[in-house]
């Protein structure tokens, strides 16, 4: 999962980085509006964590740009001026959640896994495929109640695969949520990690469909 | 503040004005009536000496009986028309008829410089009386000739006129007095269709004093409007005043709890002193700003909101938040009274309070909306509820005393109730906690009621 961080207070930015990576993201930051809309509007993310106060161009209005541009991944708003009629003008622009500031970070991160969870049209916080199950919260993946092993890349891989199953996913768009702007993208080591993942799964969960990608089948 | 009215003191001003002027007026015409008798009767009376003289010259002897003039009255005994002739000693020559058996007083003053003295004297029968004495040598002898009046008969007269006059100028006086009451009426009707432009500014009816008023008040109404213009002024002026300071200070404090409770930090000492201190700092920051914006808010006069749109748009918002929620809106009567009030503050109200029900509920949530009767005119009842565990009447009592929370473990501050609280306060409505029919907590927000605005248009606005 791809998230995007536009902050304009350098340590807030750095913070939010370091908790989502640590939770398994792979995160862009932008640390002015205009930088913030530019990147929101070109690449693909699953979803974008948005001060209201930037400079050159506010939070409001770079959301605002996104929606009429199309962009629909969700937004989560970060400020704080916390009076409803903020909220409601945020939720009006086309925000899909607010944290108010000062936050706590699990906050930050239980609304953002919600608004990644329910875009993907999930309700809970547990995923499953057959006898895989995936503890977005904690990060867990099962096979048949027994826990398995996974690197922060397997996971991001599987959990992005299932947070779409049922969908045919190319490994450009895997290359393209899975790792934020700076990484060396070379679509091989998907390859690589769908490879060491069907290792520790059953062989049957992620499937090749040729010349298109992969797929987890719905259940 | 009220000291008297404008009105009665003119009224009062007036009528004392008008009497004091009515009765000296009174008492001239009546002077000028009474001596206007007394010239006449003066007159008179020379007229009779003189035709006394004219009958002594023509008789050659002030005594002879033939001297006599004409008018009865001098026959009449007592009737206070007398004549007498006199010679230089004072001695009695001649009288009238009406004059038997009296005597009549010399008069003292000094003769004028046509031998003429005038007095008022009082005869044996106590009928006071004009004498006219002219000193005259006829046929070279010197006499005096005396004429007197009845003056009684003047002053009845004057006592008649003063009667008669007190009559017509008390009329005058009463219409003078009811048309200085229409007259004050009608100069201070602007001062009451000023009085009713304010009113339906405090009413939240209108933003300024509407109207076109005459010379002596229309500054006050341009002045009261430039009032309301610089008092919104400061108030928009401290709400952005207090944005910039929230923005200001909430992004480091943000920064700082972060750090110090990221990795190694929130177990070392240094972490630990940072977090507990960033905590208070946040509270005091969270507190002292809401005070500040309620403060600022408790001086909005003039503005109104309509609660059904707001409350639609708070549940639009709601839903959008929390998408495994459903809210149950009864679209209230359009004739639901707006709030008096500032729609912001509303929205914080009801906002929170909605919160709360989705924090706590079990998927369902309820908004109704009614009108109360009251003596101080139509209130707006707002209800939420939800279906959650609810609270038994102590908790709510709890909940409802400031920075209680009964449950550290949802999301908040636990400042939320108290903004409303605050707010209900500054509105002088009430917040009152219930369990719902739906088995969780039923709030029932009080708050007063203004006239319904312009530019209601909920088909747009539907949640659903």
């Amino acid at each position: 999962m791809r998230i995007l961080v536009v902050e304009d207070d350098a340590n807030l930015n750095r913070q939010i980085k370091d908790a989502l990576t640590e939770a398994g993201y792979a995160v862009d930051v932008a640390f002015d509006g205009e930088e913030g809309h530019f990147l929101g509007d070109t690449e693909p993310y699953d979803a974008v964590v948005l001060d209201i106060g930037l400079p050159h161009m506010d939070g409001l209005s770079v959301l605002e740009a996104w929606r009429r541009a199309g962009r629909a991944m969700p937004v989560l708003l970060l400020t704080a001026r916390d009076r409803w009629s903020d909220k409601v003008q945020g939720i009006d622009a086309g925000a899909d959640d607010y944290v108010a500031k000062p936050f706590h970070m699990e906050e930050v991160l239980a609304r953002l896994r919600a608004l990644v969870r329910r875009a993907a049209g999930h309700s809970s916080n547990e995923i499953t495929a057959g006898p895989v199950r995936l503890d977005v919260k904690a990060g867990k993946v099962t096979v048949d109640g027994q826990s398995v092993k996974l690197t922060s890349h397997e996971l991001r891989l599987l959990s992005y695969l299932m947070h779409h199953k049922g969908k045919v996913i190319s490994r450009t768009e895997l290359t393209e949520h899975l790792y934020d702007q700076d990484f060396d993208r070379d679509s091989n080591t998907i390859e690589v990690f769908v490879g060491r993942l069907r290792k520790k799964l059953p062989e049957d969960v992620i499937q090749t469909v040729r010349g298109l990608g992969y797929q987890i089948a719905e259940d | 503040m009220r000291k008297g009215s404008i009105a009665a003191s003119l009224f009062w001003l007036s009528a004392g004005w008008l009497i004091i002027a009515l009765l000296a007026t009174a008492f001239l015409l009546t002077e000028l009536y009474s001596r206007a008798l007394d010239n006449s009767l003066s007159g008179t009376l020379r007229f009779h000496i003189e035709t006394l003289v004219d009958r002594t010259l023509a008789g050659d002897d002030p005594t002879s009986e033939s001297i006599q003039i004409g008018d009865p009255r001098f026959d009449r005994p007592a009737s206070g028309w007398y004549w007498l002739i006199r010679d230089a000693d004072g001695a009695v020559l001649n009288s009238s008829g009406s004059m038997v058996g009296m005597l009549m007083p010399e008069l003292a003053g000094a003769f004028d410089a046509a031998n003429l003295r005038s007095e008022v004297e009082t005869d044996q029968f106590g009928t006071r009386v004009r004498a006219i004495e002219l000193a005259a040598t006829v046929n070279d002898r010197a006499l005096r000739f005396t004429a007197t009046g009845s003056l009684d008969e003047i002053l009845e007269l004057v006592d008649e006129f003063r009667g008669q006059t007190l009559i017509v100028l008390s009329a005058v006086a009463i219409m003078l007095a009811i048309m200085s009451t229409i007259v004050a009426r009608i100069a201070l009707r602007p001062i009451g269709r000023l009085r009713s432009a304010i009113e339906r500014v405090r009413e939240g009816e209108t933003q300024e004093v509407a109207g076109d008023y005459p010379a002596e008040i229309a500054p006050v109404a341009e002045e009261v409007n430039e009032l309301l213009r610089s008092n919104t002024q400061i108030i928009e002026r401290a709400r952005n005043q207090v944005g910039n300071l929230a923005h200001g200070l909430k992004t480091p404090i943000a920064v700082l709890r972060n750090e110090a409770s990221a990795g190694k930090a929130r177990d070392s000492v240094l972490g630990k002193v940072v977090l507990s201190e960033v905590e208070k700092m946040q509270q005091l920051v969270a507190t002292y700003l809401d005070r500040a914006r309620i403060a600022a808010r408790s001086a909005v006069v003039g503005k109104k909101a309509d609660a059904t749109h707001v409350m639609l748009r708070l549940a639009r918002v709601m839903e959008k938040l929390n998408p495994d929620k459903t809210i149950a809106f009864v679209r209230p009567d359009a004739s639901l009274p707006w709030f008096r009030g500032d729609e912001g503050d509303l929205e914080e109200m009801a906002g929170n309070l909605l919160d709360n029900a989705c924090k706590w509920s079990n998927g369902k949530i309820g908004i109704s909306m009614l009108a109360e009767r009251s003596p101080s005119g139509a209130n707006l009842l707002i209800k939420i509820e939800d279906d959650g565990p609810g609270l038994t009447e102590d908790e709510a009592k709890a909940v409802l005393r400031r920075g209680v929370r009964l449950d550290e473990k949802t999301p908040g501050s636990g400042l939320g109730l108290d903004i409303v609280k605050e707010l209900v306060d500054v509105y002088g409505g009430s917040l009152q906690l219930k369990r719902s029919v739906l088995g969780g907590v039923l709030a029932e927000l009080r708050l007063p009621g203004a006239k319904i605005g312009l530019g209601r248009n909920l088909s747009a606005l539907s949640p659903h």
